[in-house]
């Protein structure tokens, strides 16, 4: 102990590693009545860093080919020892992560966090959020099964529908005419270079936004004495009296971290093929449509808005309007009121929004 | 009472902590762990005409180099390529009929014994059989 | 101030509004699915009289549409161009006179071709014997199982009787053969490589199919017996990736109680401070 000791007052002479610890971690106030929705976003760090390390992983063994990507999976599933486990763990927690976001959106959205001073947080974290879905279209290509190939085809044949550059649209982001070889080049380029540089550094902007404005008061239970922010100068948002950050809310982190992996690990052994449809294990064959091909669960509302519209360029610009008005939600809704139930108009356009969202999953799927 | 309770809890979790990493270092280990290939699986064919009198040909076995030495006069041998001395990968030398090691002039006979240099060991012979126009290694 | 904001607002909006635009491109799925390899003969007679367009939506069904096989591979002609898509010169067949049938899908099905050239069934071509399509179909060609010999197809030209003892002779393999598709198939969803198996499966199943053909009982009673021992082998090997897939889900319950144990820990924990 001694030792450790004498090893930390030797840094701390020279970096002042107490003052920190003080200051950002046990002397870091948090609300009182902080809740379990707040700790969202560390377990969305942990699946990031999760879907990092077996993204390196699987780089190891994986060929970016078209020729040779299907078997270098196949190969990663069956061969390599412990391979599947890498390689589910991937899969299986890229749709735990979108999942995981849409629910840290929603606690925001509930519980009014994104309203003002914090509509910078929402905005990069609604950019994320995009970015996260970009990820995981390009990832849906890489293991160039019928379910990668048919899938990408659809989804990029869907810029077809904007006006006059529709088309040199579609070959742009294919890199040819139909999805082939040249597709997978640009797409295994930003999956695993492009994007994921862009995820760190809105995750850092992000960050460094939350640490600034300060963590918002819950609009549940008790009133803290602060006087809402008007906009006149900078701010932090404190919490004097408040519970620290280390050990009362890490600890609670870790809490839902454990209860995530519990549920993540469950998909992984136990229904491994929950997010696999049959087509994604068998090679990509481009003279071959499979009969019934459909995006991912979290693409399908989008799929079956572009469905019901006769026209496909009025389709694409409802979504266009619907994700816009999202992303700027918090300069629409400016009122100071933060508790859901205070703000009937707004439950009333949320909820009646996520049922709207669900229906169009659930019809798309059946479609 | 509530300290005792805390440094317990804190025991199970420092030792949940170790088991957790343990458990996930391992399938991480095995992931990147070069496979072993076993040389008593591997069976390597070649056809007999493929290797003409007096001369050598090399060919991979089961992840090495090796070689088919078809002596003047007849007789066939098969040998590991690489070099007993350091590990370097030996050339035919057809003019004099033996293998040179082109790192520290090791010479191996056709034979596989040590004619010179300074090689401990002669060439590692391996297994084979020759059976319907084919020599079959392992 | 409040000008500065608006200022703001509608940089942010603009901005925002360009990333989702890009961002909708990308990501949204489309209905209309493309079909790389478009031939010229489908969308031509589908807009034609029941006659030409029924087979069509017969094809649609097949096996032969399901593993990519289209007009042009048995009718020949040039898919690519319309205006000479039935031109003799281009290799156009059209539709074969029944007596051509068997040699007309033996271009293929060789093994089958012979077989049956040498069985009754064959050597009754031309005088009132049954071609391919008598028990197959035309232009709806399925995967076959063992129901294609059936009391209603064999008795339009001779009783059942014959057609009977063939069937239970087939009976026994052709269910294991079943089964052991029906478990490569499970395992093919879990993104297991099958690969193997499944041409070994193919390869016994269709020797005993094609030899069915043949129409004599002893010889596909002696040809089970040894499809029977390859099978056992390929069950076995099933049976070790059963044993493999039982490990990971008992390794899955030790996994899951961990993570589920740690975060009770963590809660008590919590309830201390």
């Amino acid at each position: 102990m001694t030792l450790i000791n004498r090893l930390i007052d030797w840094i701390d002479v020279r970096i002042g590693i107490r003052e920190i610890t003080r200051k950002e971690l046990t002397g870091y106030l948090l609300p009182r009545n902080i809740n379990s929705w707040y700790s969202l976003g560390s377990v969305l760090l942990v699946i990031f860093a999760i879907q990092v390390v077996s993204g390196i992983l699987l780089l190891i063994y994986y060929v970016p080919d078209s020729g040779k990507a299907f078997k270098s999976v196949t190969d990663i599933m069956n061969v390599v020892p412990f391979g599947w486990l890498i390689r589910l763990c991937h899969a299986v927690g890229s749709n735990m992560m979108v999942l995981a976001l849409l629910l840290h959106m929603l606690s925001v959205l509930f519980m009014g966090s994104y309203k003002s001073p914090r509509e910078l947080n929402w905005m990069t974290g609604f950019i994320l959020f995009v970015m996260v879905l970009g990820i995981s279209l390009t990832g849906y290509l890489l293991p160039w099964s019928q379910l990668s190939f048919w899938a990408t085809t659809v989804a990029t044949n869907s810029a077809n529908a904007i006006p006059v550059i529709g088309p040199s649209l579609v070959e742009f982001l294919r890199g040819g005419t139909l999805v082939g070889p040249p597709t997978l080049g640009r797409f295994f380029a930003l999956h695993v270079g492009v994007i994921p540089a862009g995820i760190v550094i809105l995750i850092a902007a992000h960050l460094f936004l939350l640490k600034r404005t300060g963590i918002s008061t819950p609009p549940f239970g008790l009133n803290e004495a602060n006087k809402p922010w008007q906009g006149e100068s900078y701010r932090y948002e404190d919490h004097p009296g408040g519970i620290p950050f280390i050990p009362d809310y890490a600890l609670e982190d870790l809490r839902s971290i454990f209860i995530y992996l519990a549920c993540f690990l469950a998909v992984v052994f136990f229904d491994p093929s929950l997010f696999f449809p049959k087509e994604a294990f068998i090679p990509a064959n481009a003279f071959i449509t499979p009969a019934h091909i459909k995006p991912e669960w979290y693409f399908l509302a989008n799929y079956q808005t572009l469905k019901i519209f006769p026209n496909e360029f009025i389709g694409l610009t409802v979504q266009g309007v619907a994700m816009t008005l999202l992303a700027v939600l918090p300069f629409i809704d400016r009122g100071r009121e933060r508790h859901p139930l205070k703000r009937p108009l707004f439950m009333a356009c949320s909820i009646g929004g996520i049922l709207l969202w669900i229906g169009l999953t659930v019809w798309g799927h059946y479609s | 009472m509530e300290a005792s309770r805390r440094t317990f809890l804190g025991t199970c979790l420092v030792a949940m902590a170790a088991v957790i990493s343990a458990a996930s270092a391992y399938p991480i280990w095995r992931y990147l762990a070069p496979r072993k290939i076993n040389p008593a699986d591997v069976k390597v064919g070649i056809p007999v005409k493929e290797v003409l009198e007096g001369e050598a040909k090399f060919f991979d076995y089961a992840g090495s180099p090796a070689v088919i030495v078809h002596k003047r006069g007849g007789g066939l041998e098969v040998f590991s390529a690489v070099c007993t001395h350091l590990g370097c990968i030996i050339q035919w030398e057809k003019e004099k009929q033996d293998f040179l090691c082109p790192c520290h002039g090791g010479r191996f006979s056709a034979d596989g014994t040590v004619t010179g240099g300074p090689p401990p060991k002669p060439l590692n012979k391996l297994p084979f059989t020759v059976a319907d126009g084919t020599i079959t290694i392992g | 101030m409040k000008q500065r904001c608006i200022k703001i607002a509608r940089s942010s909006f603009f901005c925002a509004s360009v990333l989702i635009i890009s961002a909708l491109v990308l990501c949204v799925g489309l209905v209309k699915t493309v079909r790389a390899e478009e031939i010229v003969c489908i969308p031509c007679h589908s807009g034609l009289p029941e006659k030409f367009s029924a087979p069509v939506k017969l094809w649609q069904k097949s096996i032969h549409a399901e593993n990519g096989i289209a007009c042009n591979a048995c009718h020949g002609g040039d898919p690519k161009d319309a205006a000479n898509a039935m031109s003799p010169a281009r290799g156009f067949l059209g539709v074969p006179k029944p007596a051509d049938i068997p040699a007309f899908c033996g271009r293929c099905h060789v093994g089958v071709l012979k077989n049956f050239l040498a069985s009754a069934h064959g050597r009754a071509l031309g005088k009132g014997g049954p071609t391919c399509v008598t028990c197959h179909g035309n232009h709806r060609v399925l995967k076959v199982t063992l129901d294609l010999i059936n009391e209603k197809t064999c008795s339009q030209c001779h009783t059942f009787e014959r057609a009977r003892k063939i069937r239970d002779a087939m009976a026994q393999t052709e269910a294991r053969i079943v089964a052991i598709d029906n478990r490569i198939s499970e395992f093919k969803k879990t993104g297991t490589d099958t690969e193997i198996v499944e041409k070994q499966l193919f390869s016994l199943r269709n020797g005993l199919h094609s030899l069915s053909h043949v129409l004599e009982e002893t010889k596909l009673t002696a040809a089970s017996t040894q499809i029977d021992a390859d099978l056992t082998k390929i069950e076995s090997s099933l049976n070790d990736l059963t044993s493999i897939h039982k490990i990971r889900k008992i390794a899955g319950v030790i996994v899951v109680s961990a993570m589920l144990m740690t975060a009770l820990l963590l809660h008590l924990m919590r309830k201390t401070y």
